[in-house]
This record gives structure tokens, C-alpha cells and sequence, in this order.
């Protein structure tokens, strides 16, 4: 139940929960969004994506070279790397289609 | 100035009080009330809460490090590392070491090893072909850490940018990787690292018992915990003068040196909330881990708490 898409769903669902964080990225210069227009981005260490997964699924993550993002495709979601650094915090991921695979219902 | 009253008298009250009253004061914690030093906050508000403390002090962190504890902190550290013994090929997670600091002494620990290994084992094989020269050349250079690696992971940007430059600076690429991540849910998978350390990180987690659960998940059996923080000093005297230096020195040394001196009470009271070394030794026990023990360093000051995935 902890590690369940439907968490997700209602952390994403309750809104500003990606945006309460963007503040914290302004910093950088690339935050999340910016990351896969930007000149160059940094993808991740290659030894580093053979002891990484998605922490609500604990599944493993595929690496999106177009996007730099590390995506968990069971769930539909994708972790940003910024400045090569994995941001493997569901607060930061991005939803990557717009119908969520379970409880669709729900949506209002 | 008003809020410097305010601490001032707070202070004055925490002297005076017994020990067992901040214990007591722990009790309270129970449900979804969390302590953010001294004061009680909803666990969402402590995670934000915690998260600005260590934004703030990101830049001035090694420096506040250094004067808070007059250097100390890096013995500590050393301690760790030393107790850690890691040799060449140790796979290691350093839970909330965004600047670096265990990560830096690990690989410095595992060449160093690595470098004795080589060494040693040339002295017994003296008379070498080219071919063989070549080859240890070859090692030296591309593996002096025996495929040792370290993943740091921090839930803080700021932190993990401060650590991300500094190994730059220093030059430590190789064996090293950066995350962004939750020691509450880490995103690694199970069975994968020979060594957890957290080393002044576990005060600053809300939900304890996730975070050594998610340590407990991720150990290969056989891996060992280590966890390095603040803990409870029980000589009267000496707590008595720690009391007074923590509270009547620090924030101020954070005020003068980093600017802030809210995030430097927080810290000070963060160290009197958290639980003792049994309350601790107790919890690392519930998580699953064997064999668990703690060594004091200062009297107390800080604890080294060690247990292992069997």
C-alpha cells in the first residue's frame, strides 16, 4: 500500500506539491523543466544506474537519453537528473502520460 | 530581539531542568506531533522545516563544522572510517553525506589500502617482465580504488551541490556518484551495498524507524550499518559545560559565521531531542539488524552505533 501508484497519484493530485519545490531549483539555473533544452545535460554516472530504482515501486528504471530522465515506465513516471545528479525524489518526478494506469475514476 | 529573549530564557530553563525532563519532554512525541528542536510540528513541517536549516547552511557548512567542534568533527569522521575498515571493492551508501565528507575519506582509505596491497604484493615478486610492469601501471592507475565505489545520497540540493564542487575541487571523480534521495525511501535496490554510513544525518530524519528499515533493505547480507551522531553525555560536569557551550556559543558562532542563527539552535536542540544511545541501539535492533553496539567518542558526545544485516 506505501509503495503503491495510487500514493503517488494523490501526492501529484494534491497539486503544488511539484511547485513547492521549484523554488529550490531556481538556484541551479537548469531546474527540471529547462533540463532537457538546455545545451548539454549531464546524464548520469553509468555505474550509478545499476543500483538505482524507482523508490515507491523499488522497480527498475530506464535512462530516456532525449529527456535525461531515469523513467519507471510500470508507474508512468520519470525522475529529472539535474546537473548529472539523479533527483530520485517523487516530489520532483514528472507524470509521463496524461491518464494514470489505475484509479483513473477517481480524477474529479 | 525579543526572540533573543525568548531563547535566553529558554536556555535558562534548560539548564536549570533536570536531564530527565528532556526525556521526558520526548514521550510527547508520540503520533503525528514531531519535535523540530523544541518546538512540536506537524511531520510535513519538519521536513520543510529541515530542509531550509540545511539550504541555509549549505555554503558555511564545513567552515560552522569546524568551529563549532574546533576540528573535532574531522576525527570523528576519520573514527568512522577507521572502524569501517572498508578494503578495495567495497560498494558504500552514504546516506545525508551531501558535502562529501565520508565520501572523501572512503576513497582516500580504500587507495590507501589498495596502494599497500600492490605494494606488498610486488615486494614477493621481485624480478617482473615488461608485460607485467605494464599491467600493474595499468591497475594503479584506472583501479586504485579495487572497484570501491561510494554513492552519495542527500535529500538536499544545496548540500549535494556544496559536496559535488568540492570533490571537483579535490579532485575525486572516480567511484563516486551523486543522489538525490530520501533515506525515508531510498531509491536503491535491495541487497546492493557492503557498507550504510550516516553520519550526522539520522537527527535530521523524520520517520527513524523507515530510515533504518530502508538501510536494513538495501545491506547485502553480511553489510554492515554504521551510523555517526550526536548523542547523550553522561558525566554531570561535562554536560553541564556542553549544555552551556551549546546553547550559549553555538548560535552564536552561527549567527557571526554562516548568518543564521536559528538554523544553529535548531541544531542544538535537535541533539538534545534525539534519543539516547540504548533508545537508539534499541531502534537500529527493531530494524532487523544483529550484533548491534555503539562505542561512545568524547564521553558521550557523539556515538558511533554499528549493527549488521546477517
Amino acid at each position: 500500500m506505501l509503495r503503491s501508484p495510487a500514493r503517488l497519484l494523490l501526492r501529484h493530485r494534491a497539486g503544488p506539491a511539484h511547485g513547492r519545490h521549484c523554488h529550490r531549483q531556481q538556484g541551479s539555473g537548469s531546474g527540471s523543466g529547462s533540463d532537457s533544452g538546455s545545451a548539454r545535460p549531464q546524464p548520469p554516472e553509468p555505474s550509478l544506474l545499476r543500483f538505482l530504482v524507482c523508490p515507491l515501486s523499488k522497480r527498475p528504471l530506464r535512462y530516456e537519453e532525449a529527456t535525461n530522465e531515469l523513467i519507471n515506465e510500470e508507474l508512468g513516471i520519470a525522475y529529472p537528473i539535474i546537473d548529472g545528479i539523479p533527483n530520485m525524489v517523487p516530489e520532483a518526478a514528472r507524470m509521463t502520460h496524461k491518464k494514470p494506469p489505475a484509479e483513473g475514476s477517481e480524477q474529479p | 530581539m525579543a526572540a533573543v529573549r525568548l531563547w535566553r530564557c529558554r536556555c535558562r530553563a534548560l539548564l536549570s531542568r533536570p536531564a530527565g525532563a528532556v526525556r521526558a519532554r520526548r514521550g510527547l512525541a508520540a503520533g503525528p506531533e514531531m519535535h523540530f528542536g523544541f518546538q512540536t510540528v506537524t511531520e510535513e513541517e519538519r521536513r520543510e522545516k529541515i530542509y531550509q536549516v540545511f539550504e541555509n547552511v549549505a555554503k558555511k557548512y564545513d567552515v560552522m563544522n569546524d568551529s563549532m567542534t574546533l576540528g573535532i568533527h574531522r576525527v570523528w569522521k576519520d573514527i568512522l572510517v577507521h572502524k569501517m575498515n572498508p578494503c578495495p571493492g567495497t560498494l558504500l551508501l552514504d546516506v545525508a553525506g551531501g558535502t562529501g565528507d565520508i565520501a572523501f575519506r572512503f576513497i582516500n582509505y580504500v587507495r590507501s589500502v589498495r596502494q599497500r596491497q600492490l605494494q606488498r604484493k610486488l615486494k614477493h615478486h621481485q624480478n617482473l617482465s615488461w608485460q607485467e610492469i605494464f599491467e600493474s601501471y595499468q591497475k594503479d592507475q584506472f583501479n586504485s580504488l579495487g572497484d570501491s565505489q561510494v554513492v552519495v545520497c542527500d535529500i538536499n540540493r544545496e548540500m549535494l551541490k556544496v559536496g559535488k564542487q568540492k570533490a571537483q575541487h579535490l579532485g575525486y571523480s572516480e567511484g563516486l556518484s551523486w543522489v538525490l534521495g530520501n533515506a525515508e525511501e531510498l531509491p536503491f535496490d535491495d541487497d546492493k551495498f557492503d557498507v550504510y554510513t550516516i553520519a550526522f544525518g539520522i537527527r535530521n530524519v523524520t520517520r527513524i524507524d523507515l530510515a533504518l528499515q530502508e538501510a536494513y533493505r538495501v545491506l547485502k547480507p553480511g553489510g554492515r550499518f554504521l551510523c555517526l551522531e550526536f548523542s547523550h553525555v553522561s558525566n554531570p560536569l561535562l554536560s553541564r559545560l556542553y549544555d552551556l557551550y551549546s546553547f550559549q556559543v553555538i548560535p552564536v558562532l552561527g549567527e557571526v559565521i554562516a548568518g543564521d542563527w536559528r538554523s544553529y539552535q535548531y541544531l542544538v536542540e535537535s541533539i538534545r531531542q534525539f534519543p539516547p544511545q540504548e533508545e537508539l541501539k534499541a531502534m537500529i535492533e527493531d530494524a532487523g539488524f544483529f550484533r548491534v553496539d555503539y562505542e561512545n567518542l568524547n564521553c558521550g558526545i557523539v556515538a558511533i552505533h554499528s549493527g549488521f544485516k546477517l
